[in-house]
């Protein structure tokens, strides 16, 4: 059982591990390592190259199946390490400590995430009329013919973006004010898409998700069309899981 | 939960589960981290995080062109329906070559399960268009380099768990 390379999922407490019916990657079956209270969930992998992009659906499949009876911190995708006793010799022991007290933390609590996008149409006409000097440059470009225009065609762009980025600014802050105090924790992500206003990612308490969701309906009802409000959960704690862990080999440097 | 997004004033009383395009990036970006010394690498799993990337991008813009396209009054030229009009967007330079690859691991990301089918109303543009460029990409495919290869294998395994 302990043969060959193993891929890790997440790390949860022991008590908490229960069998996993969703398949792994390559579709193995899942199973947990244990060490001192904590448990790692993996699936052995054979040869090298897991070049499937099925993987990553895999990967997060067994997340959000356990998820939804455990708190496990989500490993990031494409860990494989040497084999099971390596996952207790250099994951779990080492920073069983770390681990521990992060499940501790997290426990009972879920990642919401809210993202928020514009329509660009609606944004592009607001920065017009609230942004004089943009308008102007905009009416001065239409006279032009398209190459001459070139540069001031740069120039403008660069003007609409930096007005779109304050403005992303402000929308982030206000969503920030209605729901941080309703939460134990926020993160501003990476925006993904060009019409993107914000990506905030909150911890939630299991049972307060009603009353953060009623913040999340009145937030939308307060931004109107302006932004559209995507909101997801429950999700593992992926962006609250950020640590680095090291091997016992490597605590000197 | 389709019922939920239906609704658009009642959507947002709850949080909406997962699709796979909603946490891709976090999937991908956030978690534990293991020290790069005890990790095994793997060849592949760095590709594999770039293509699922661009099959994000990808979606991403389809979502646009339906969007926009919804906007617009198609009665008066019905022939022009959204298909054709993500054939003729897609085909053109660059974007045809890599646009296989795209389907085919957009179709292992998101395809061939129905929890999303249902929920992500947003996939039937892809999904529309998908037989013609794979079969445009199959015979294109073996010309070009290495990253091409591993893009026909995901179909090959797409297809054997398809048959399983």
């Amino acid at each position: 059982m302990s043969e060959g390379s193993v891929y890790v999922y997440g790390v949860l407490k022991a008590q908490a591990a229960k069998s996993v019916s969703s398949s792994g990657v390559a579709s193995a079956p899942v199973r947990d390592v244990q060490h001192d209270g904590l448990a790692a969930l993996v699936s052995t992998v054979e040869g090298g190259a897991l070049a499937a992009a099925r993987e990553v659906r895999a990967h997060w499949k067994v997340l959000e199946e356990t998820s939804a009876s455990a708190t496990v911190l989500p490993v990031r995708f494409g860990t494989v390490l040497e084999s099971e006793d390596a996952v207790r010799s250099t994951l779990l022991e080492p920073n069983a400590e770390r681990l521990s007290s992060l499940l501790d933390e997290l426990d009972g609590r879920v990642q919401l995430t809210v993202k928020g996008g514009y329509d660009e149409e609606l944004l592009l006409r607001a920065v017009m009329r609230e942004a004089p000097a943009i308008a102007a440059m905009n009416d001065d470009l239409r006279r032009l013919p398209q190459d001459a225009g070139y540069y001031g065609r740069i120039r403008l762009g660069e003007a609409v973006a930096a007005e779109v980025d304050r403005r992303r600014e402000q929308d982030t802050g206000l969503a920030l004010d209605r729901l941080a105090p309703l939460a134990a924790g926020s993160r501003s992500e990476a925006l993904s898409a060009a019409d993107a206003a914000f990506n905030l990612a909150f911890l939630v308490e299991r049972d307060r998700i009603d009353g953060f969701s009623k913040a999340v309906a009145e937030l939308a009802r307060e931004f109107g069309e302006r932004v559209t409000i995507r909101y997801v959960g429950p999700l593992p704690p992926y962006s609250f899981a950020e640590m680095e862990l090291t091997g016992p080999g490597a605590k000197w440097d | 939960m389709a019922i939920a997004q239906a609704t658009p004033r009642g959507y947002l009383e709850r949080p909406r589960p997962s699709g796979l395009a909603d946490v891709i990036d976090v999937i991908l970006d956030k978690g534990l981290v293991i020290d790069a010394y005890i990790r095994v690498s793997l060849i592949g799993i760095e590709i594999l995080t770039i293509d699922a990337r661009i099959v994000i991008a990808s979606v991403d813009t389809y979502l646009r062109f339906a969007e926009a396209v919804g906007r617009l009054d198609l009665r008066e030229d019905e022939s022009q329906g959204l298909p054709e009009l993500m054939e003729s967007v897609t085909s053109g330079g660059s974007k045809s070559k890599t646009q296989g690859a795209l389907e085919g691991v957009k179709e292992t990301l998101f395809g061939g399960d129905e929890e999303e089918e249902e929920e992500e109303e947003k996939e039937k543009a892809p999904s529309r268009s998908r037989s013609r460029s794979r079969s445009r990409s199959s015979s294109s495919g073996s010309s070009s380099s290495g990253s091409s290869s591993k893009r026909s294998s995901s179909s090959r395994s797409r297809s054997r768990k398809g048959s399983s």
